[in-house]
């Protein structure tokens, strides 16, 4: 793994955790985290088209209540990583898409084990308010070190298969696949007239 | 409230959410927000904190941006209820304070799902397209040998985040204020703003910056094939009209986005064959 891909890595992680643990200062955002990562890989132009087009795919799930959406920082970092390593874009943008809903997938069994050492933390926190602060970024730690490990072993692994894979796919596939990554934004601003639909107040 | 307290809870609210659980949800969070104030609330009554913090540590979930509402609200009646005279006082305000956090958490939930997730994010999405297409950049189909300066790549990325995050900051810092000096007659400040005219008048303006996108993207598709209007480009055109359709039905049938485009890399592999 590259200097560049690890630091890929790291930045990804950091700004996972802005989705849902700390700041919510939408960092994480598609339009935002594309470019940043485009800033790394050098490739500006690419990183604002992933970036755009995660935002546009993803704009019709919103984190509401327990809803979990798909991450866009996964799919911006899995994308701009592999387009780096000279994967086509639009192959770039199908795992990187499959990517982060695998990626919801895990994000979901952690939360779910988190209830396992809630009684524990109220336990602490009980016997002594103050452990708040340990809890609270012990849990920040371990969310950026989760997310950096399945971050760098999600482009690790799409990178190899995709190299691998890449040299074999017919040009009829390529065109497929070119012709389907150019529908992203129109499906998306498509789903933008709904989602600013008016109702009578 | 001293102005260090609410910098205290202002900074602090941006880790509300962590250690988000299924069971609790944002408990630890709220606990992790309030625990300086109440910590100094109850410094001569060391006694009372298990019960506190037991209160704290129950079920809670809201919006982040909103939230701030709930803290300065509870912020005030937890002062209330170190303050009572009588256990029966203390009783009743510790009943208000469980009404306060189950009844505004709720309502601030709801509008802030549609003010900041339904229609801030989403409008700032739109400015951030229409900045990039002004300096030239053509978001829909970038030729991956263009060269871009960096303060064209950073410009609508900038606005986007400063025109989401000076809402949402200012309604974070004025929320704990508002909150905390505003009454349960006032819906805790809640009705100093009048909401659903902000939501609707966002939507309205997003709604025709998403008609004009939709129309700018078409003008930049007409332009780069108008010397060669062929089978190709009615092909392409009807394929992605078709797709354009599908995407409001799928989503009244709340089928995501992601859903539909994966669907259309499958048919388009199979037309691509046929």
């Amino acid at each position: 793994m590259s200097v560049e891909i690890l630091l890929l890595c790291l930045l990804a992680a950091l700004l996972e955790l802005d989705t849902t643990y700390a700041f919510q200062l939408t960092f994480s955002r598609g339009v935002i985290a594309g470019p940043l990562f485009a800033l790394i890989t050098g490739d500006w132009a690419a990183g604002i088209q992933i970036g755009v087009f995660t935002e546009l795919l993803f704009t019709d799930i919103n984190p509401l209540g327990a809803i979990l959406p798909p991450s866009a920082v996964i799919c911006c970092a899995i994308a701009v990583a592999l387009d780096s390593l000279g994967i086509q874009l639009c192959y770039a943008f199908i795992i990187a898409v499959l990517g982060s809903l695998l990626f919801v997938q895990v994000e979901r069994r952690v939360r779910k084990q988190r209830v396992n050492l809630l009684t524990s933390w109220e336990k602490q926190i009980m016997q002594n308010p103050r452990a708040i602060n340990r809890v609270v970024f012990l849990e920040l730690g371990a969310c950026f070190l989760i997310n950096f490990v399945l971050i760098s072993l999600f482009i690790g692994v799409s990178a190899t298969l995709a190299q691998w894979l890449q040299p074999h796919i017919p040009q009829r596939a390529f065109y497929a696949c070119q012709f389907a990554f150019m529908a992203v934004p129109w499906i998306g601003l498509a789903s933008l007239i709904p989602e600013f639909r008016l109702k009578k107040r | 409230m001293k102005f260090s307290q609410h910098f205290g809870l202002f900074v602090r609210s941006f880790f509300l959410q962590t250690g988000w659980n299924y069971l609790k949800y944002q408990n630890l969070g709220l606990m992790f927000v309030m625990w300086p104030f109440v910590e100094k609330l109850y410094k001569q009554d060391k006694d009372a904190i298990p019960s506190v913090v037991s209160r704290y540590l129950a079920t809670f979930n809201t919006q982040p941006v909103m939230a701030s509402f709930c803290f300065g609200a509870l912020a005030k009646q937890e002062e209330y209820i170190a303050n009572a005279k009588t256990l029966d006082e203390s009783n009743e305000e510790t009943l208000e304070w469980n009404a306060i956090k189950r009844g505004l958490s709720i309502t601030t939930a709801s509008i802030g799902d549609r003010l900041f997730w339904g229609t801030l994010k989403p409008l700032t999405l739109l400015l951030a397209l229409f900045i990039w297409l002004i300096l030239g950049i053509h978001v829909f189909e970038i030729q991956q040998e263009d060269i871009l300066p960096l303060t064209y790549v950073l410009a609508g990325s900038v606005a986007a985040f400063l025109a989401f995050n000076a809402i949402a900051l200012f309604v974070k810092w004025q929320g704990i204020k508002i909150s905390y000096n505003a009454n349960n007659k006032a819906c805790y400040g809640l009705t100093q703003f009048d909401w659903n005219r902000t939501i609707y008048n966002a939507k309205k303006i997003g709604l025709v910056l998403t008609i004009g996108l939709l129309l700018l993207g078409i003008y930049y598709y007409l332009r780069d094939f108008q010397h060669s209007i062929d089978v190709h480009f009615i092909t392409r055109a009807v394929l992605i009209l078709f797709f354009v359709c599908i995407s409001f039905i799928t989503r009244r049938l709340r089928i995501p986005n992601m859903y539909l485009y994966l669907a259309a890399v499958v048919i388009f592999n199979i037309v691509c064959y046929l």
